[in-house]
């Protein structure tokens, strides 16, 4: 079986830190892959590569077999590539719903020829959005607060927008980053569960987190990071229990 | 009554531009000031076209339009491929660089003007046709303005602004969003510059500096951005107010300094006292209805 999304040779440094050091990674259909490491790992700097949000010193990458190299990142997103932020990024002047709205890979007024045109075609992809976000929202329990403003909510419920926000894509691969951090009780679940299920419909999905009880309900298998390497794959339970990680991570 | 006429022109032509300059730095968040050198390129194409190659004035108009139209999109794709900053930088370069160039092209009449417009008014109707002409404009303008700023385009416009990287992570093309929407409002600005071209008759690169720019910025911010009648609003305030201090029957040494302190103490006041504008925009993006929402609140009943 081949990969979702291939990553090979990735390196990158900034000044004289090195945040990727020719990192070979894939990402299988209907997996969860977590990502582990200390702080300053280059975690979220790798996801920022695979978006083409950094520019890579060396490196590609290509998903469904097809290199993303030259493309932007609005293109990498319009082939399936969904992602959500360590420090959410939503859209504060928008409600719930229209942070959800914007979400799809191809968005009703993409093409002003048919803002201007073509208006029965925008309301019917309007209309095929608003289903697919309201959908989404009453997996993920958001429904009750489709219209509020996203400063209104939980933080919790703020992350969990973000994740609802990436699944409009109906992405090949999802790169979640940190999720949990900063989430608890019944939102946790939530999480979790949605999570599952995208992987059960197939997506490739990669977890940063720092909280190790929900990389090992969730994940099937895990990377170590360290200095921007790539250090050991292997079953999470593995990763955590090695003594040479462990004393990495915690920097003892 | 001409001088009547005359103001309710100004004030119409004001009205779009101050609302199509309200779409590209209120709405799309676009950092640019020079509107005015749109407006000019759209009145001095037109005045051209209908005066040496006797193109109907409505065309010409319209060629104005389109002529404004790509010549903002050339400043604009270059400038905007750098960063949005730079259309700032740009955007100034290209409306100053003109101004001075169309002062020694004495083909449309260099630093003296280009006189002799051919005037667009209707014969047996008079100026009043006119008049209701540049309102209906503007109020076109206006509603046109609203409605794509309401609909899913002004969704994108606003996703963009708060947060670009996120934006287009989802997919949306940010670059291409600032370009069509910068053209957009250049395109509006330069129909408005061949009416006011073929009402005038006559005009000067100087008209279509900084002050010009200033005095639009002026109105959307007094009037408040991001708003429907805001822009509306601050271009019939800052038309009328230095016609009103006229009536006092001061003398010119008084009335001109008086005029240039009151613009000042109102953009001062404003910037202090009520950054928002006499009317404040929503925090919160709400499209307009559709009918799609119907269906949308049946569901919700249901669940
Ligand atoms: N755009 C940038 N310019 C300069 N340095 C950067 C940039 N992005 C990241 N870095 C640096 O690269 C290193 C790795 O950062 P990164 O955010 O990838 O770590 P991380 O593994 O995600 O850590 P954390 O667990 O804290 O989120 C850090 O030292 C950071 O300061
Ligand atoms: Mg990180």
């Amino acid at each position: 079986m081949s990969a979702t999304l291939e990553i090979r040779g990735m390196c990158k440094s900034f000044g004289g830190i090195v945040v990727a050091d020719s990192i070979d990674l894939d990402l299988m259909a209907g997996r969860v892959l977590g990502l582990i490491g200390p702080n300053g790992a280059g975690k979220t700097s790798l996801f920022n590569l695979v978006c083409g949000v950094v520019k890579p010193d060396a490196g590609s990458v290509s998903l469904d077999g097809r290199s993303l190299e030259a493309l932007p990142t609005y293109e990498r997103a319009r082939m399936g590539l969904a992602r959500t932020w360590q420090n959410l990024r939503l859209f504060p002047s928008l409600s719930v719903m229209d942070n959800l709205m914007l979400g799809p890979r191809a968005y009703s007024a993409d093409s002003l020829m048919d803002v201007f045109f073509r208006p029965s075609q925008i309301r019917a992809h309007e209309a095929e959005a608003r289903d697919r976000a309201l959908d989404i929202l009453e997996r993920t329990g958001l429904s009750p607060i489709a219209h509020s403003r996203v400063q209104d909510i939980s933080f919790g419920q703020q992350k969990l927008v973000g994740v609802a926000r990436a699944l409009m894509n109906e992405a090949r691969c999802l790169l979640l980053d940190e999720p949990m951090a900063g989430v608890e009780g019944q939102t946790y679940a939530l999480i979790q569960k949605a999570v599952r299920d995208i992987a059960a419909s197939g997506v490739a999905i990669c977890v940063v987190e720092h909280n190790v009880a929900f990389i090992r309900d969730l994940c099937d298998e895990g990377v170590f990071m360290f200095a921007g390497k790539v250090l050991a794959r292997g079953s999470v339970e593995q990763l955590i229990n090695d003594p040479h990680l462990t004393e990495l991570y915690f920097g003892t | 009554m001409d001088y009547v006429f005359t103001i309710l022109i100004l004030i119409g032509l004001f009205v779009i531009l101050a609302s199509s300059f309200d779409l590209v730095i209120g709405h799309c968040g676009l950092i640019s000031i020079a509107h005015p050198i749109f407006y000019a390129i759209g009145a001095y194409i037109s005045a051209m076209l209908s005066k040496q190659y006797g193109l109907p004035v409505p065309v010409s108009i319209l060629c104005g339009g389109v002529g404004a139209l790509l010549a903002s999109a050339l400043v604009a794709v270059p400038a905007l491929r750098v960063s949005g900053d730079y259309l700032l930088i740009a955007s100034i370069g290209f409306q100053l660089g003109l101004i001075e160039l169309a002062k020694h092209f004495h083909e449309i009449g260099g630093a003296g003007g280009l006189t002799n417009i051919p005037s667009f008014l209707i014969k047996d109707f008079g100026r009043e046709s006119y008049v209701v002409l540049v309102l209906v404009l503007a109020a076109l303008t206006v509603l046109f303005i609203r409605w794509l700023t309401q609909g899913p385009y002004g969704r994108m416009m606003t996703a963009m602004r708060d947060d670009e990287l996120a934006f287009s992570m989802l997919g949306r093309n940010a670059i291409w969003v600032k370009v069509a929407v910068f053209a957009i409002g250049s395109g509006i600005a330069g129909i408005a510059g061949g009416l006011y071209a073929h009402y005038f008759r006559f005009l000067e690169p100087d008209q279509f500096g900084l002050l010009q720019s200033s005095a639009v910025l002026t109105m959307v911010v007094v009037g408040g951005m991001r708003t429907t009648m805001g822009p509306v609003i601050g271009a019939i305030v800052l038309q009328l107010m230095p016609q009103v201090i006229t009536f006092f029957n001061l003398p010119p040494s008084i009335l001109g300094p008086l005029q240039g302190l009151l613009f000042t103490g109102l953009v001062l006041f404003f910037m202090f006292v009520r950054p928002q504008g006499l009317l404040p925009a929503a925090d919160l993006w709400v499209g307009r209805k559709q009918q799609g929402d119907a269906g949308q609140s049946a569901k919700e009943a249901r669940s």
